[in-house]
């Protein structure tokens, strides 16, 4: 009996101490940190998508930060942009969301409705940010409702990229105001003297296709759908097919082979529909010279540009509002920041950082000359406003528009399948 | 947890206890032992309530409801369930999978089977060439050899240059929606070691006398495969073709990564799991992605049965033919 007992206690003891284990562990995979330490300091994590370069950088500014706000620590990481929203997606859900993180106007309505932005308001008001010293009309991009829920730190604008080499070789000058058939003329110019297909794919670019809707008094969202008729888009894309069997428009089996990579960049096209600061990258990726012309225009000079940007945004669920705001302020204004960053996320938001980085390299001046020269235009208009789920919609018209553009869709059913794709996006 | 009752009752009798001990301490011990054997398996228990079974209970739940990750799930019955039908990409993801796994798993078991027969001789080497032809199995559904993969079937690459010498080009498999599939077919065909194995063990399990008595009533190579190996090895066969096939409704990695996690071009290589990750994922349509993964379970289950409904009619085990 005595033996017996022995046993069952040790038994029990084990047992204690294996849950005794366990709930540590499940303890500290739960997260009970708070980012608060006993002597005060606090941590905040910050996510961001890009690459190497970007990474590099922002480490190089948030060792700035960290020497003016010695209690404040902030955790990195960062993903390519389709992984980042994916991890963001999973970690918002879970209630885990980083405290600070880059976004895009894309996102705004979307994550609002679910909750998970912070309105710097309040922040603003207790003079934690500040949004003074901002460039004209870049504020406006993070605001949504009479909420800010993004502070930009760059801006930037559709443009067209062109490889300069084979744009010369065919002796295409683009100008400003030039029509789309001029455009689509030049292309044919271009393939015809070089046999490099002039464009990369324009009518499956999002972007794109709200500057051309834009011009003829649409646009690609309304705050809560889509703001084009299926005939609308039938035609686009008829004409976007016609082009790729003309050969003027790079196939799609090129391009699915060339990504991540761009075509342009692979010199399987002579110029692309992208944000302007994208050269710097396409530079670095490619061989020949890289630059940018105007957006054609329907009627000779409205090209339908506006400014959007990319911008920090906070979570909601931050325990740290005040050290988010800290951050974000530090890294939109600090003037060393400035110089540090370039316009590797577009043209620098504020005056205090503009003025500070002059650009030394070609490609830099010529962006920032670019955005001069659109805004003396006075072609920019008001950011399209973009409803809950305008990512997912985004990521459809590229892809669908891929498919249709392959000849394995034919073009009324990939429009039928764009808005089918669309409405559940929104409503989602 | 059968195992750990079975343990006890088969342990061979201990005397010292056995003399002294009553049908109701015997008990106890059972019982003591029994708690000891929960408390080794704890940590597996816990892994499967927390890790398996907690979330496929959750996912059977989430499969009736509309559910974005955000909201709390809105009961919608079997709406999920017909969505799928009605669903141009879900038929197409179905589609891609079928042509995978009727194409890819037969190729790559009669291949498995061809290496192994050779194998299965006495040669000079022999470990060395067994270790080459297993070794892309255990590499083989790592990412970076999709990367490989993706490279080798490329647009001026390996393949696509050794195609274009004998007349046909394709211009790179991986942008191409008529031979991407291809590709992945030929990604698990490579794989083939795993199931050779598996055939080489059975092989060996056959008398050689069979072959010797055949081979003296006169019956060629061929009649001997027929009516000798292949019926000694059916047990072995249909474990492969039952594994297999699992296991290739399963594909996503190599169609992810192949296809730089577009699963295309035009959605040619959008197998099930693909598109299940991209509602899932992407669009947050975490009620649709659990039906889908139901709707591949069922799936998978209706095939595995009728396997082993037909394995009555070919499939021969040594007790039968005593």
């Amino acid at each position: 009996m005595g033996t017996r007992t022995n046993v069952e206690r040790r038994t029990v003891l084990k047992a204690a101490g294996i849950s005794a284990v366990t709930l540590g562990v499940a303890a500290t995979g739960c997260g009970g940190n708070d980012g608060t330490s006993a002597d005060g300091n606090v941590t905040i994590r910050y996510s961001w998508w890009g690459a190497e370069e970007r990474a590099k950088k922002i480490n190089q500014s948030i060792a700035l930060f960290e020497k003016k706000y010695p209690k404040i620590k902030v955790k990195t990481d960062f993903q390519d942009y389709p992984s980042f929203w994916e991890k963001f997606q999973t970690q918002a859900a879970g209630g885990n969301p980083p405290d600070v993180f880059q976004n895009a106007v894309g996102f705004l309505r979307k994550y609002d409705k679910r909750g998970v932005l912070l309105d710097l308001g309040s922040q603003i008001d207790a003079g934690n940010l500040s949004l003074d010293h901002f460039r004209a009309g870049v504020v406006k991009v993070g605001q949504v409702d009479g909420k800010q829920l993004g502070v930009p730190v760059g801006s930037n604008t559709m443009a067209l990229v062109i490889d300069k080499k084979v744009y010369e070789k065919a002796g295409v000058d683009p100008t400003a105001g030039w029509t789309w058939d001029e455009y689509f003329k030049a292309l044919k110019t271009i393939h015809d003297k070089t046999e490099v297909p002039g464009d990369t794919g324009y009518f499956s670019i999002m972007y794109l296709y709200d500057l051309y809707l834009r011009q003829n008094g649409k646009a690609f969202f309304t705050k809560d759908g889509l703001g084009f008729e299926q005939s609308d888009l039938t035609e686009w894309w008829t004409d976007g097919y016609g082009r790729v069997k003309a050969g003027i428009v790079t196939s799609p089996k090129v391009v699915a082979q060339d990504t991540p990579k761009s075509s342009l960049s692979a010199g399987h096209g002579a110029s692309e529909f992208t944000w302007d600061n994208f050269t710097v990258r396409y530079t670095a990726e490619g061989t020949s010279d890289y630059g940018l012309a105007p957006i054609p225009t329907t009627d000779g000079k409205d090209t339908g540009q506006y400014l959007a940007s990319l911008m920090l945004s906070g979570s909601a669920r931050t325990k740290h509002p005040k050290e988010v705001a800290q951050f974000i302020d530090f890294m939109v204004h600090d003037p060393a920041v400035g110089k540090i960053m370039g316009y590797d996320r577009g043209i620098l938001a504020t005056t205090d950082q503009y003025d500070a980085f002059k650009p030394t390299d070609v490609v830099q001046k010529e962006i920032a000359q670019y955005e001069v020269d659109t805004a003396k235009a006075g072609v920019l208009g008001m950011i399209t406003p973009h409803p809950s789920g305008a990512d997912t919609a985004e990521s459809a018209f590229l892809r669908i528009g891929g498919d249709m553009a392959l000849g394995k869709t034919k073009v009324a059913d990939a429009v039928k399948q764009f808005f089918s794709e669309a409405q559940a996006a929104f409503s989602a | 947890m059968g195992t750990a009752v079975t343990l006890v009752d088969d342990a061979p009798p201990d005397t010292r206890q056995t003399r002294s001990a009553t049908p109701a301490a015997k008990k106890r011990r059972g019982r003591r032992e029994n708690l000891a054997g929960y408390l080794f398996m704890s940590p597996w228990i816990a892994g499967f309530l927390l890790l398996t079974a907690g979330p496929m209970v959750a996912s059977l739940y989430f499969a009736f409801t509309d559910y974005n990750l955000f909201n709390s799930p809105k009961w919608i019955g079997f709406d999920n369930f017909t969505r799928m039908f009605d669903d141009p990409r879900w038929q197409k993801s179905v589609e891609v999978t079928a042509k995978y796994v009727v194409i890819g798993t037969p190729l790559k078991l009669l291949l498995a089977l061809g290496v192994a027969m050779l194998l299965a001789q006495s040669r000079r080497g022999q470990a060395l060439y067994r270790a080459a032809f297993y070794a892309p199995s255990l590499i083989g559904a790592s990412v970076s050899i999709g990367f490989v993969w993706r490279t080798l079937f490329s647009d001026g690459a390996v393949v696509d240059r050794t195609q274009s010498l004998f007349g046909s080009h394709v211009g790179g498999w991986v942008g191409d929606p008529d031979w991407i599939l291809y590709s992945l077919v030929a990604l698990t065909v490579w794989q083939f070691g795993a199931p050779m194995v598996i055939f080489l063990a059975g092989l060996k399990q056959v008398p050689r006398e069979l072959y010797e008595a055949a081979a003296m009533d006169g019956a060629g190579p061929f009649r001997r495969f027929w009516n000798i190996t292949l019926p000694m090895i059916s047990p072995v066969l249909f474990f492969n073709v039952l594994l297999e096939t699992i296991h290739s409704f399963q594909i996503f990695g190599s169609a992810y990564v192949v296809s730089n996690s577009q699963c295309g071009p035009a959605d040619a290589t959008l197998v099930y799991t693909c598109y299940l990750y991209q509602q899932g994922f992407k669009n947050a349509q975490m009620g649709f992605a659990s039906a889908m993964a139901w709707m591949l379970l069922l799936a998978v289950a209706l095939v595995t049965a009728v396997l082993f409904w037909s394995q009555k009619k070919w499939v021969h085990y040594e007790e039968d033919a005593r």
